[in-house]
């Protein structure tokens, strides 16, 4: 068994809107083993990204608060950390890439520049012509090719895919022990999405850094994951290892995830089945029903899912479900 | 009437650069080159690629939104770029497009009765009272929408049920071919299966032929009976897609299939994983634009363009050294 890095516990975290308070993470709970991956999977509003950034703690703050819970980073509690102290672990022990490679590089700096600075932050004993060898080699662990006339380029000037690899060249400089990928490669073509994958196992293998992957893609989870935790309106509603839950998911939500998505093999068999589809649309998190959140699009439901939650169980050694009526194989 | 509803033929549309002082052209990107394919009446064409491969511009030209430089876009039989003005525009209500962002799309101060009574009225159709509220109850039925959204405004809904509105817009005029682009990039898994099904469901119902633009994969195969594949302005390979993805030719195609990344875990497939990026469409590589990230390239493809080979009816792709 891997060592835990990092030990989230009951978070839960809240904005402030004019229609009152919303809760966007509602009572997480995960873990992170060393140089493994922890997939993170759901649809648009279900608290994955906000989770991720509040390890990094980096919530808005206002409209956001982390209002509970514990954030253990090897052992110590990341939400009593003084902010100076935030500033030292930040990009340094845990960094993370972004979805867009596109905005999250300052147009008006070269590339070496922007790795520089993470040398100038986090490696202060370094000297310039030191700081800027150090960009050149993370420039060609990221496979740049030419990375002595790159580093002198613009963002302008790169791809997106080579954004990308800049993106996690920059977080990768301090070697850090957790690395948070939010949707790495969503804005990428399929052929370079290979490449930055391929990239990512790679450099884990490596630097035996562990991984929390953020995506909304399950065939991204399949390939690069090994637990997986599935989120819906700010909660777990499942989470195991990533062959058991793609082979026997037990929550409807994440079954009804995963025949919407259309297979290859279906369309050999010549006929076209209809896409399996989850009824009605993802609830405003302002308007949450009571009991379980899925009640509205659930073909199981009953009376006891409209009034209380279930909660997060083991069904069986390493799988958890939130539901009462889970699905038996 | 034939049995191909639409019919292009060496359609290509160049953008020249312009460069200097005296804004003199400097260059030209070919963003489609010498594009033909044919799509038979009811049925779907998927069109693939990566981003900046052509396929929107493809999209757009077939419509004239945006004017090809040369080539043929035949629709039932008539040559559409031989159309004046006023004809092109009477054009339009039979054939209608769908973009991929239905937040930008759909204007924030109409509501959706007046989105959808606009093409309508420009086409003069179903002018009676009556008439016209019939018909407006009748498209929000067929994309399965509540009566009272008519009411409403645009930032009312969510993703799925814009694109929905979207839908209804372009059935609006009763077309008979609908240029889907990217429809359902935009829209959450769950959301997405529910707008295909939506558009194969209208099609059968009413026998709309589309073209179907998206960059995944799997979608585009679901809903297409035949997929072209795009690299660089070219259609390098189309094929029936059941056999475009077991027995694609071109290393293109095999390359794009082998980078999905499939939701099953421990499925150890062949992968390939392309060396380098797109190269730049100002500044295309010689011969066969695909030579320098191809694997089973020959000195050959560094100088010539490989022409059509047509392996049966429906399938042809453009390479001297095909995959087995």
């Amino acid at each position: 068994m891997s060592e835990k890095i990092l030990e989230v516990r009951d978070l839960k975290v809240q904005f402030r809107t004019d229609s009152g308070w919303v809760t966007a993470v509602n009572g997480v709970n995960f873990d992170v083993l060393k140089g493994k991956t922890l997939g993170i999977v759901g649809e648009s509003g279900s608290g994955k990204s906000v989770s991720a950034l509040s390890v990094m703690r980096l919530i808005p703050n206002p409209p956001g608060e982390i209002t509970g819970g514990t954030i253990k980073f090897n052992g110590q509690n990341l939400l009593d950390l003084p902010l100076d102290d935030m500033r030292t672990i930040r990009g340094n022990k845990i960094a993370m890439i972004f979805q867009e490679p596109m905005t999250s590089l300052n147009p008006v700096y070269t590339v070496g520049n922007q790795i520089e600075e993470v040398f100038k932050l986090h490696q202060p004993n370094l000297n310039a012509k030191q700081r800027h060898e150090k960009a050149i080699e993370m420039l060609k662990l990221v496979g740049i090719p030419s990375p002595e006339k790159r580093v002198l380029e613009y963002p302008h000037q790169l791809s997106g895919g080579m954004r990308q690899r800049v993106m996690i060249a920059i977080a990768l400089c301090c070697e850090p022990d957790v690395l948070i990928a939010d949707e790495p490669t969503t804005a990428l073509d399929v052929t370079i999405q290979a490449q930055i994958l391929e990239l990512m196992k790679k450099l884990q293998d490596e630097l035996g850094m562990g991984i929390i992957m953020i995506t909304h893609d399950l065939g991204v989870v399949a390939e690069t994951c090994d637990d997986v935790a599935v989120m819906y309106c700010g909660q777990i509603v499942e989470q195991a290892d990533v062959k058991t839950l793609f082979e026997k998911p037990r929550h409807p939500y994440t079954k009804g995830l995963m025949e919407s998505i259309p297979s290859f093999d279906s369309t050999l068999e010549g006929e076209k089945e209809r896409l399996a589809t989850i009824e009605g649309m993802v609830p405003p998190l302002t308007k949450l029903p009571v009991g379980c959140n899925f009640q509205d699009r659930c073909e199981f439901v009953t009376e006891e899912c409209r009034k209380v939650d279930a909660e997060l169980k083991p069904i069986e050694e390493n799988h958890t479900v939130r539901c009462f009526h889970p699905i038996s194989y | 009437m034939s049995d191909y509803l639409l019919e292009v033929n060496n359609l290509t549309k160049r953008f020249p650069i312009k460069g200097g002082v005296f804004g003199k052209e400097v260059g030209a990107v070919y963003a489609v080159n010498n594009v033909s394919f044919k799509i038979p009446r009811g049925q779907t064409l998927g069109l693939v690629g990566e981003s900046g491969c052509g396929k929107t511009t493809l999209g757009r030209s077939l419509l004239r939104l945006i004017e090809p430089t040369s080539g043929e876009v035949k629709f039932n039989g008539q040559n559409i770029l031989e159309l004046s003005g006023p004809e092109m525009r009477a054009m339009r209500r039979k054939m209608q497009i769908i973009f991929q962002d239905p937040y930008a799309s759909l204007n924030p101060r109409m509501t959706i009765g007046d989105i959808l009574r606009e093409p309508m009225d420009i086409h003069g159709l179903f002018p009676g009272k009556e008439e016209r509220k019939k018909r407006l109850y009748e498209l929000i039925d067929q994309v399965q929408l509540q009566r009272d959204a008519l009411n409403k405004y645009p930032h009312e809904f969510s993703g799925g049920q814009r694109q929905r509105v979207c839908i209804a817009r372009a059935l609006a005029v009763e077309p008979e071919f609908i240029v889907c682009d990217e429809p359902v990039s935009a829209l959450d898994v769950s959301v997405q299966a529910q707008v295909v099904n939506l558009l194969m469901d209208l099609q059968k119902d009413l026998g709309l032929t589309y073209l179907f633009i998206a960059h995944d994969l799997k979608v585009v195969e679901y809903i297409s009976s035949r997929v072209a594949v795009m690299y660089l302005g070219n259609m390098v390979e189309v094929a029936e897609s059941s056999e475009l993805y077991g027995h694609a030719r071109h290393p293109y195609t095999k390359a794009l299939f082998s980078a999905i990344p499939m939701p099953k875990p421990g499925l150890n497939k062949e992968r390939i994983i392309l060396q380098g990026d797109i190269p730049s469409p100002m500044n295309p590589p010689s011969g066969c634009h695909f030579h320098p990230r191809c694997w089973m390239a020959t000195e050959e493809c560094k100088k010539e363009y490989p022409a059509v080979t047509q392996q049966s009816e429906s399938h042809y792709y453009r390479c001297f050294n095909p995959i087995d």
